[in-house]
């Protein structure tokens, strides 16, 4: 299968320590690659460095074979991808239309916007519900709807998915992950970064181990069920 | 106290906190945008005033004799070519600046002023003395009994208002006002969202320095003499008319511009009624009193902002 994303030899972080060192992985078209790794681990950094937002000192981004290292975010943004940050980070004074909207901010089409409002809609009855609400005053898993469907509104090729799960119920969290399946059904390629191993690898097929800011394991989700690496980088 | 009296008092009053209004406006947009204090506000309001003197008097020789025709030139050419220096401030001077301590931008822009205020004393033909201002407004007026209604004030209120509002309705009608309120709140999340950060920086400091143009303008024309000095006392008072409208919030800033204007009003009328002797001058000292009593009493301001309330 072709890849749509790799990370080659990637290098990053802050002031003078990189967080990341000689990260390589890649993301096939149409699949759910996951980055599995405990606090600390680097995810976020590479999430950020794949963003633009914490450039690579070192290393290359390629995405369908166009080189995105160092290229400001909203170019990264226009060639495809979309992301679902750690923390919802929605805008709590503007309302949920208006943070929808924002995800499409690149999209100039009407049309097109009024479309993909719909299909969030159709996926998030909520979302219709409260539109005028103002962001900030809904619920947390609320918020993670109205997060993950702003990241839809971008109708990317790439998403990147930062931890959507944390601090949800176990019950909204087990929807969450029926959403994620149910976009990717959708023929958006998912980045998906993740504390909770078992219900990413069920629906991950590829997936990477990162470990102090090294990739020390990866295969398939199958694979690395059964790696004694990803059991002791969480249990160990 | 007249009625002719008291309506001259409560026209000066709007007219001035409408002038304050605008530069108001300005340093809480850049405020909500990024952070920061730009102290060169006031005079980049006096640099767009004698940009437009420069213009009018130019027209003049070259033979355009229209008052219609030099007054939409000279505003068109102040406004633009702020909201340009404007914009150029912030991409070569504040921008770069964003990893230093807040407290460098306000000091660098405090100094950037005074750049601007000397050079226009020497550099513009016998800058340091006042210059005349063009009226090219109408000077018809109204009388009802003592009431008299001035053209060219209702004219700049008028102007002035269409100014604010048309920066509510950017702010919350459009696009791009949509990304800088979205940058206001949350600048990473509004870059991951493909918003061009730095685009929307220049673009806000473009609009706040072209609605200080127009209110140097106002003030050129509401008082027909303008001076380098100007700017100060204007940025001090569009500062602190963000500040006690609740800094970062535009309609506390517009608010805080009247509010200002008022005290004047109100301290130029009851100071030589209360302490007969004292001279009108001190309204100044008497509104600047109770803006800090104000703002000791309410350190947030009128429309507290609570940390993500921005623009």
């Amino acid at each position: 299968m072709a890849m749509l994303l790799s990370v080659e030899n990637v290098y990053a972080g802050y002031d003078k320590a990189d967080v990341l060192q000689d990260v390589s992985l890649t993301v096939a078209a149409g699949s759910i690659t996951c980055i599995l790794g405990s606090n600390g681990s680097g995810k976020s950094t590479l999430i950020r460095a794949i963003l633009g937002l914490t450039p690579p000192r070192r290393g290359r981004v390629m995405f369908d074979g166009a080189d995105l290292t160092g290229m400001p975010t909203h170019r990264i943004v226009a060639a495809g991808i979309a992301c679902i940050p750690e923390g919802r980070k929605v805008f709590p004074k503007l309302s949920v239309v208006e943070n929808l909207r924002l995800g499409a901010y690149q999209q100039s089409d009407a049309a097109k916007i009024a479309d993909r409002l719909q299909q969030v809609f159709e996926i998030f009855p909520r979302l219709a519900e409260r539109a005028a609400q103002l962001a900030g005053t809904m619920s947390g898993g609320e918020q993670a709807m109205l997060s993950i469907g702003r990241g839809m509104m971008a109708e990317p090729r790439l998403l990147l998915i930062d931890e959507t799960s944390l601090g949800l119920s176990p019950l909204l969290v087990k929807e969450n992950f029926n959403v994620i399946r149910r976009i990717n059904q959708l023929g958006i390629t998912v980045l998906l970064v993740e504390q909770n191993v078992h219900q990413t690898l069920a629906i991950a097929q590829h997936g990477y181990v990162l470990s102090q800011g090294r990739v020390v394991a990866s295969g398939t989700a199958r694979e690395l069920a059964e790696n004694a690496e990803v059991r002791a980088a969480y249990f160990g | 106290m007249t009625l002719g009296l008291l309506s001259q008092y409560v026209f000066n009053s709007l007219m001035l906190g409408m002038i304050y209004a605008m530069v108001a406006v300005g340093f809480t947009l850049f405020f909500g945008v990024l952070d920061i204090i730009k102290f060169s506000h006031g005079d980049v309001l006096m640099v767009g005033a004698f940009t437009g003197l420069a213009t009018y008097l130019g027209l003049e020789a070259l033979g355009v004799d229209s008052a219609l025709v030099q007054l939409l030139v000279m505003t068109l050419v102040a406004t633009l070519s702020m909201a340009l220096l404007g914009a150029l401030i912030a991409k070569y001077l504040v921008l770069p600046l964003r990893l230093a301590p807040p407290l460098n931008t306000l000091l660098l822009t405090l100094m950037l002023g005074t750049v601007l205020r000397e050079a226009v004393r020497l550099f513009y033909p016998q800058g340091s003395n006042p210059k005349p201002f063009p009226r090219l407004l109408p000077a018809d007026s109204i009388s009802f009994g003592s009431f008299t209604l001035r053209a060219d004030s209702v004219i700049l209120l008028l102007a002035g208002l269409a100014a604010i509002v048309a920066v509510h309705l950017l702010i919350n009608r459009t696009k791009l006002g949509l990304a800088i309120r979205a940058v206001a709140q949350d600048a990473e999340t509004a870059r991951i969202m493909g918003i061009n950060f730095e685009f929307i920086v220049l673009l806000t400091f473009a609009i706040g320095s072209g609605m200080a143009a127009l209110g140097g303008l106002m003030n050129g024309l509401y008082y027909n003499e303008i001076n380098f000095g100007i700017g100060l006392l204007l940025g001090v008072i569009g500062f602190s008319a963000a500040v006690v409208g609740g800094l970062g919030n535009i309609y506390g800033a517009i608010l805080g511009g009247f509010l200002f204007s008022a005290l004047q009003s109100v301290g130029a009328v009851t100071l030589p009624a209360l302490f007969p002797g004292t001279s009108t001058a001190y309204k100044d000292v008497f509104a600047f009193a109770v803006v800090i009593i104000f703002m000791v009493w309410r350190p947030t301001g009128l429309i507290a902002e609570k940390k993500s309330e921005r623009v």
